[in-house]
């Protein structure tokens, strides 16, 4: 048994598992990690491995150790202090009772991870401890961390698999044409893949809006279009134009027009980017999704 | 009649079998009776069946041979049977605040309008959206008007909605751009339950004036 308690928070601080895969059908979203390299590079120096991570955001997090605690971190790029003593990231620390952890925004990232070497003592929800805060649903009481919040740990994890990160890579990021793709003007398809967009600074679990700087989707008319399946990574343009990327909170159907899906490999890489940074789409074929 | 599906990629994590680009009767049965067939005996590769309201979505395991998989699923349409129907009656307050506005503009007193919603039975045409959020339909071209300009704030859970020839029930808090017509107190959705929703795509719904 063990305990934590959070210090400091930013917005949209969650518990996340691997996902609440299986409730499509229920009209229910897989959650889970927004940067899956990042939730399993948190844990891949752990010797054992709970299900469930701390998910915080970029204003970074604080808790103190109750009891102690083995704890690994990653994804994004952070600056980790441990009672004041800066450590690396990503790293694993071993966690004396009281020791105060304090996570602070650095150069990169939207995302990191906090893991453990117990399991938190959160019951699932449908089969995952995975927070959907839109729905209310899962993780801490369905809802966001908060200053003050005690997370009990209790049972050891299972072995921790080591993991290989691939490299993130910086080119375009990979999209596969999406349900909708025939429905835009051939130059718009093509001003879409050659033009630059914005990471705005609306973005959340749910979705990222981008700015169209160039106004690729400036003249998009309203398409009168059936509500279908929508899955993480696709690139739906809003009624004003606005295009954006639809992230693991989405909902499960839409009918906004969506031109194209970000492929599984380059996910990670675009939700860890900052509001501000330029963002440009390559279409590939499935072949070369990998 | 028989429907065939066309195969679209949905990014490089699953497949979507579109029976249609404008929602039909046709193409709704379709849908629900595949998935159905499809969740009760996945193909290999295949790790989640979602049926939608003119399409099917398929979430499938990294490395699926796509080419063997698109051709199992041909071989399957048009084999399916519908799936066997669970019948609902669900009692309604037909106390929207749109409700007037909806009888009025279809031409009818708001006790007609009522009197027709409950004359027959629809399907339950796709679970989506949100959770356990269901389309209904269809209704008669009489009962069809388009969804509101403007987008609603939250409307809460057991919100009986009216558009496009559909009626739906909010199972949670949503946005809404469709016509409050009443509320039920039948809760589609409950998160502790197992399955989470109770009513399935392909059953039947009977809308009943609530005393």
């Amino acid at each position: 048994m063990s305990l934590l308690t959070i210090t400091r928070v930013g917005p949209l601080t969650t518990l996340q598992d691997a996902g609440r895969f299986g409730m499509l059908r229920h009209g229910i979203s897989a959650s889970g990690p927004m940067d899956r390299g990042g939730f399993a590079e948190a844990a891949a120096e752990l010797r054992l491995m709970g299900t469930t991570a701390i998910e915080f955001t970029r204003a970074g997090l604080g808790f103190r150790a109750e009891q102690g605690l083995a704890i690994g971190v990653g994804g994004g790029g952070f600056r980790l202090l441990v009672n004041g003593t800066t450590l690396s990231w990503p790293t694993r620390v071993e966690l004396e009772p009281g020791d105060l952890v304090e996570i602070r925004p650095a150069g990169a990232g939207n995302y990191g991870y906090v893991r453990f070497e117990r399991e938190l003592e959160v019951a699932p929800v449908l089969g995952s401890r995975s927070t959907n805060v839109t729905v209310g649903l899962g993780g801490f009481r369905g809802r966001a961390l908060r200053a003050g919040d005690k997370i009990a740990l209790a049972g050891e994890g299972g072995a921790a698999v080591g993991v290989t990160r691939p490299a993130p890579g910086d080119g375009p990021i990979r999209v596969i044409w999406g349900l909708h793709a025939d429905m835009f003007h051939p130059a718009v398809r093509r001003r879409f893949a050659e033009e630059a967009f914005e990471i705005s600074t609306n973005l959340d679990r749910m979705g990222v809006k981008l700015i169209d700087r160039d106004g690729v989707f400036r003249e998009q008319k309203r398409l009168n279009l059936v509500s279908d399946a929508i899955v993480a990574g696709d690139i739906q343009i809003l009624g004003d134009g606005t295009p954006a990327v639809l992230m693991r909170d989405h909902q499960t159907t839409g009918g906004y027009p969506r031109i194209a899906t970000v492929v599984t490999a380059d996910f990670d890489r675009f939700a860890q980017m900052r509001p501000g940074s330029e963002v440009r789409f390559r279409p590939v074929t499935l072949e070369h999704a990998r | 009649m028989t429907q065939s599906a066309t195969l679209i990629p949905m990014g490089d994590a699953a497949l979507l079998l579109r029976f249609s680009e404008v929602v039909s009767d046709d193409a709704n049965r379709a849908a629900v009776a595949l998935a159905s067939r499809l969740a009760a005996a996945p193909p290999e590769g295949v790790e989640e069946v979602a049926p939608g309201l003119v399409s099917v979505l398929l979430r499938l395991r990294e490395g699926t041979d796509r080419r063997r998989l698109s051709g199992e699923l041909m071989l399957l349409m048009g084999t399916t049977e519908p799936p066997p129907a669970a019948t609902h009656r669900l009692a309604v307050s037909y106390d929207g605040e749109d409700i007037a506005e909806v009888a009025g503009r279809l031409g009818l007193a708001p006790d007609e309008f009522v009197a027709l919603h409950t004359a027959r039975l629809l399907r339950v045409l796709a679970t989506g959206f949100a959770p356990g959020f269901v389309y209904c339909g269809f209704h008669e071209a009489e009962l069809t008007l388009p969804r509101r300009e403007h987008v609603r704030p939250l409307v809460e859970a057991g919100t009986v909605l009216f558009a496009a020839g559909q009626t739906a029930i909010a199972a949670t808090p949503i946005r809404s751009g469709w016509h409050i017509i009443g509320r039920t107190t039948f809760q589609n959705f409950d998160a502790l339950a197992v399955p989470p929703t109770r009513l399935n795509a392909g059953d039947l719904i009977g809308f009943e004036e609530a005393r």
